[in-house]
């Protein structure tokens, strides 16, 4: 067809030139004047129109003919075979309602997890061009995985000068602020970042200007705010460039404020403030080098905007070749240090990518049960149809066309339960967010838009095609010299018997893989939540508070906490109180090098393990066991010798059996002190999971802040008045000092819940897509045993009129069952086998190939398909062999 | 979708516009009857044209615009339908009839070649 023809064809259907009437008038003047025409030859009148009609044709086949040729057949085939599914759909409301709930679950679930995925995984950033953002890291080239991702100051400015691939290199880190507002303090989220980081972003502030980069050196006290503090703190006040906020008890200048839309660092809570670099360039005491110049000290991220004809490779390559000059130049910092670039999406997803895979493909599972079952059912409708597809055929329809009025049925279903199933996505949505982990990015943004819908549309689509193919010809695949019931029974042969025994065993292959999987999950979950994290969560309330260095030099920092936490272990329903960062599970950790008395190392090759800074009782108001020594006390003040508590397996690695009281470690860790003091050991405490519950943990030790503050602490309160207490700490602190603000108040509970949020979303979705699809497989299975026994009544019927016995039927019917569970079971074993391998690093304290959850599973179908067979089996044995034998 | 008798149709398919298309510019405006009863006749009743080959090859022709159906009378006083070649249709007759003067010859020359 040539596009013109195409064009009027087209034009024909849409307008109906000639309409129906129009080309059966036509037709009824030829057969008129065909039967003029016997009438001229004498014919007698009765038989001329008849011989007329003989000679010419029929005037409906003509009319079929000329539809045809008219516009595009089967844009009207489509509308007549709509509108007649609809009604025969109509006419067998349990089977459509059956038919769109199963589809309904199927694409709802897929749905659903697909707007998840989309969210998180494909959209873009929300920045011009965000494929060209990537993220540098600097790693550690011993360490084999679980590089840090962070950066330090001194290696990113070596970066930012030599690096070409990048149009702009910036870096950045979270950090908090305590805003002073009419007398009440509160705490802001915010970062510290470099003067180019909107331009690398590609973002301009909504109001004023942005940093520049004479903005970086110290005593630039500048900020930049969003439109949410702007709004909420400024009343919105246009004339907000050049006004001065109060941060830590210093004052900034405001220079700009942010559109409404801007999230960055891309984390919860989102940054509100923005300050330069200059933060860090800035030292209290001139003697003291900022942390700008630590060329050790890794705890900044970088971030680039490649130039259009860079790519991460050569943005890597780049970056290797500098990090090795740097390695070269600062043996003793970066001797050890490589780089990594890679996509800044990338660096945000992280491995939520693998875990989210991992469920679309469990939701996908779950559409195939759904789509076998519907094709089951189809089969079943199909076979009870053969009388109106032998009289259709018999009337001369084609067999492509009744293939097509019956993929036609299929695609209408597919359409409503697609439509039910977006509607069940768009109600799940909230829930699923709620569930999820809020830490993962874009999870708030959770949205069914055109992408979602497209995305179920196609599903709907390929479902159709998937559940109602093979039905379609198996249904239509009737011989019209047959007719009537002897053709109903024709289609029920041995291949369609085989058809949907094959079905059965997919669908309970499928539904094996999917149990198997969710099984393994949940064991793993279960590991999880009974593995001790070192320490009793319960009734413990954390709290952090800021004290301003501006106010608060060194010595009166841990003066003032040595004060609160007296005052705390007061108040009423206190067992105890204790301070310490970072806190266990709160996702931070701080890794810091030692030396170890005795054994010397180069520099570049220094041990280093976790640390951190507790208060007195610190490890009793946790629970942690004391295993040697002593646990730190009021003695151990800054101006009192060296200690240091360390952990089980801190004693363990470095001194093995010997004792490692007495011993001396040197941290590399200086305060005060002119030269990093040597540190005696006095206590040997427990291990606790300091970073997840499923990571062991590592090697630790711990000095009392007295003796080295480096953080802002966070309080530890062991108490039974857990909601309680939060007003009463608050009151405390400000008693003693009304600008500072409590922030992150959460239980310990809280922390542990956290860390194990997204292990919790994998587990609990798979198990529910589990036991979705466990009810279709076992609703599927039902409906073949019920179909199997119906079209067998008159065969129960004669075993039974022979002197079989009901027992020996119900065997019959169970054993077909389980031949077909069995076989069903055997392949979603061996399937399951491979695909538990995905799941491996989900896994915890359990093998993808666990044997228990293999049987339990195993056994668990076994008996849903005992029960789902058991109630067409009774009715196999109450057949009554009369009635059976008369029905035919 | 076609019917049963669409073999035979297809066999047509190439000549029966040519046919149409001679038979109206040797007759002028006709119904689709008369078509079909000069065919009829020319061929000595070897080509009998149902409704159905004949209406769908009729309406082919007036969605390509090689002719126009037009509504009226018969001289029996019957409402019909007349058909008049357009210029287009005479057009594409004479070029066909060149295209079809030359295979009938090559096949002629072809089929009647001594042995």
């Amino acid at each position: 067809m040539t596009p013109r023809e195409w064009a009027r064809r087209l034009w024909a259907t849409c307008r109906r030139t000639r309409s129906d009437r129009d080309l059966e008038d036509e037709l009824t003047a030829h057969l008129e004047l065909a039967a003029d025409e016997e009438r001229r030859r004498g014919t007698p009148e009765g038989s001329a129109v008849r011989i007329a009609r003989l000679r010419v044709g029929a005037v409906a086949q003509a009319m079929e003919a000329q539809r045809d040729q008219r516009g595009f057949a089967w844009l009207e085939d489509l509308a007549r075979d709509v509108r007649f599914a609809c009604r025969t759909l109509g006419k067998a409301p349990g089977f459509t309602v059956v038919a769109v709930l199963t589809l309904a679950l199927g694409t709802g679930a897929n749905s659903a997890m697909f707007s998840v995925i989309n969210a998180v995984l494909l959209r873009p950033l929300p920045f011009p061009f965000p494929e060209r953002l990537a993220a540098v890291a600097s790693i550690d080239l011993r360490a084999t995985a679980g590089a840090s991702g962070s950066a330090s100051w001194p290696d990113f400015f070596d970066w930012r000068s030599s690096a070409r691939t990048f149009e702009h290199l910036s870096a950045y880190r979270e950090t908090g602020f305590t805003l002073v507002d009419g007398g009440r303090a509160f705490h802001v989220p915010g970062a510290v970042v470099t003067s180019d980081l909107l331009s690398t972003l590609g973002v301009k502030p909504a109001l004023g200007r942005d940093f520049r980069i004479n903005e970086e050196r110290a005593g630039a006290d500048v900020a930049l705010i969003s439109d949410s503090i702007w709004r909420s703190q400024f009343a919105a006040a246009p004339d907000i460039v050049g006004r001065a906020v109060t941060l830590n008890s210093r004052r900034f200048t405001i220079v700009g404020v942010m559109p409404p839309a801007f999230h960055f660092p891309v984390s919860v809570p989102a940054a509100q403030i923005w300050i330069t670099n200059a933060e860090d360039a800035r030292v209290d005491n001139p003697a003291d080098s900022p942390m700008t110049a630590e060329r050790g000290a890794h705890f900044i991220r970088v971030i680039g905007r490649l130039r259009a004809t860079a790519s991460i490779a050569s943005a890597q390559a780049e970056l290797e070749v500098i990090a090795a000059g740097l390695a070269r130049a600062h043996p003793d910092d970066s001797g050890n240090r490589g780089v990594r670039v890679a996509s800044e999406l990338d660096r945000l997803v992280g491995d939520t990518r693998q875990s989210l895979l991992v469920l679309l493909a469990a939701v996908g599972c779950v559409l195939l049960i759904a789509c076998v079952n519907l094709a089951n059912l189809l089969l079943a409708r199909g076979a009870g149809r053969g009388r109106e597809m032998a009289l259709r055929t018999a009337l001369g329809a084609p067999q492509r066309r009744l293939v097509r009025q019956l993929l036609t049925e299929s695609l209408v279903l597919a359409t409503l339960g697609t439509g039910c199933g977006l509607a069940l996505a768009y109600g799940s949505i909230a829930l699923l967010v709620r569930l999820a982990p809020v830490t993962v990015r874009g999870l708030d943004q959770v949205t069914i838009d055109g992408v979602v819908v497209a995305f179920t549309a196609i599903m709907g689509g390929i479902s159709a095609l998937i559940f109602g193919l093979v039905p379609a010809f198996q249904t239509a695949r009737t011989d019209s010299g047959i007719g009537g019931a002897a053709t109903a029974r024709a289609t029920q042969g041995r291949g369609q018997r085989r058809l949907r025994g094959a079905l059965v065993i997919v669908e309970t292959a499928v539904g094996v893989v999917l149990l198997v999987g969710a099984g393994l999950l949940l064991r793993s979950f279960d590991r999880l939540l009974r593995t001790a994290p070192g320490f009793e969560s319960q009734h413990l309330v954390t709290a952090t508070f800021r004290l301003p260095d501006s106010r608060y030099p060194y010595l009166k920092q841990i003066l003032f906490y040595d004060d609160v936490l007296l005052d705390l272990r007061a108040l009423p329903g206190v067992d105890s109180a204790a301070a310490t960062a970072p806190l266990p599970l709160s996702g931070s950790r701080y890794s810091i090098s030692f030396q170890q008395s005795g054994v010397q190392r180069p520099q570049s090759e220094r041990l280093s393990a976790d640390f951190g800074m507790v208060s007195p009782g610190y490890f009793r108001t946790l629970h942690v066991p004391l295993l040697r020594g002593r646990e730190f006390s009021d003695a151990d003040s800054d101006v009192a010798p060296r200690v240091v508590i360390v952990n089980e397996r801190f004693a363990r690695q470095y001194f093995g059996d010997a004792n490692p009281l007495g011993q001396r470690i040197k941290p590399g860790l200086s305060t005060t002190e002119k030269e990093m003091p040597w540190r005696e050991i006095v206590g040997v405490v427990g291990d606790i999971r300091h970073q997840r519950l499923s990571e062991e943990s590592r090697p630790a030790y711990f000095v009392p802040y007295a003796q080295g503050l480096i953080s802002p602490l966070s309080l530890v309160v062991r108490t039974n008045n857990t909601t309680g207490i939060v007003e009463d700490i608050r009151r405390t602190l400000a008693r003693k000092d009304p600008e500072l603000a409590l922030y992150d108040v959460r239980t310990m509970d809280e922390y542990v819940a956290t860390s194990v949020a997204t292990p919790r979303f994998q587990t609990l979705l798979l198990a529910l897509f589990a036991a979705v699809g466990l009810t279709l497989t076992a609703i599927g299975l039902y409906g073949v045993m019920a179909y199997g026994v119906a079209q067998r009544t008159r065969e129960f019927g004669i075993r039974l009129a022979l002197g079989a016995r009901p027992a020996e039927v119900l065997g019959l019917v169970l054993r077909s069952a389980l031949a077909l569970i069995a076989a069903g079971l055997i392949v979603g074993v061996v399937a399951g086998a491979f695909a538990t391998r995905l799941l491996a690093s989900a896994l915890y304290g359990v093998s993808p190939l666990d044997p228990a959850t293999f049987a339990a599973v195993a056994a668990m179908l076994i008996a849903v398909a005992l029960v789902a067979s058991y109630v067409p089996a009774r009715r196999a044995t109450r057949v009554d062999p009369i009635a059976a034998i008369r029905s035919e | 979708m076609s019917n049963r008798d669409s073999g035979k149709a297809d066999i047509l398919q190439g000549t029966l516009d040519i046919m149409v298309l001679q038979t109206l510019t040797t007759l002028g405006p006709v119904h689709g009857y008369a078509i079909a009863a000069r065919l009829e006749q020319v061929s000595n009743g070897a080509i009998q044209l149902t409704m159905g080959t004949l209406y769908p090859g009729l309406m082919r022709l007036e969605q390509r615009g090689l002719v126009r159906g037009k509504w009226g009378v018969t001289e029996n006083n019957r409402k019909a339908r007349f058909y008049a070649i357009t210029a287009a249709g005479r057009r594409q007759l004479a070029a066909e009839k060149a295209e079809w003067t030359r295979t009938a010859s090559i096949m002629h020359s072809l089929l009647n070649e001594a042995p």
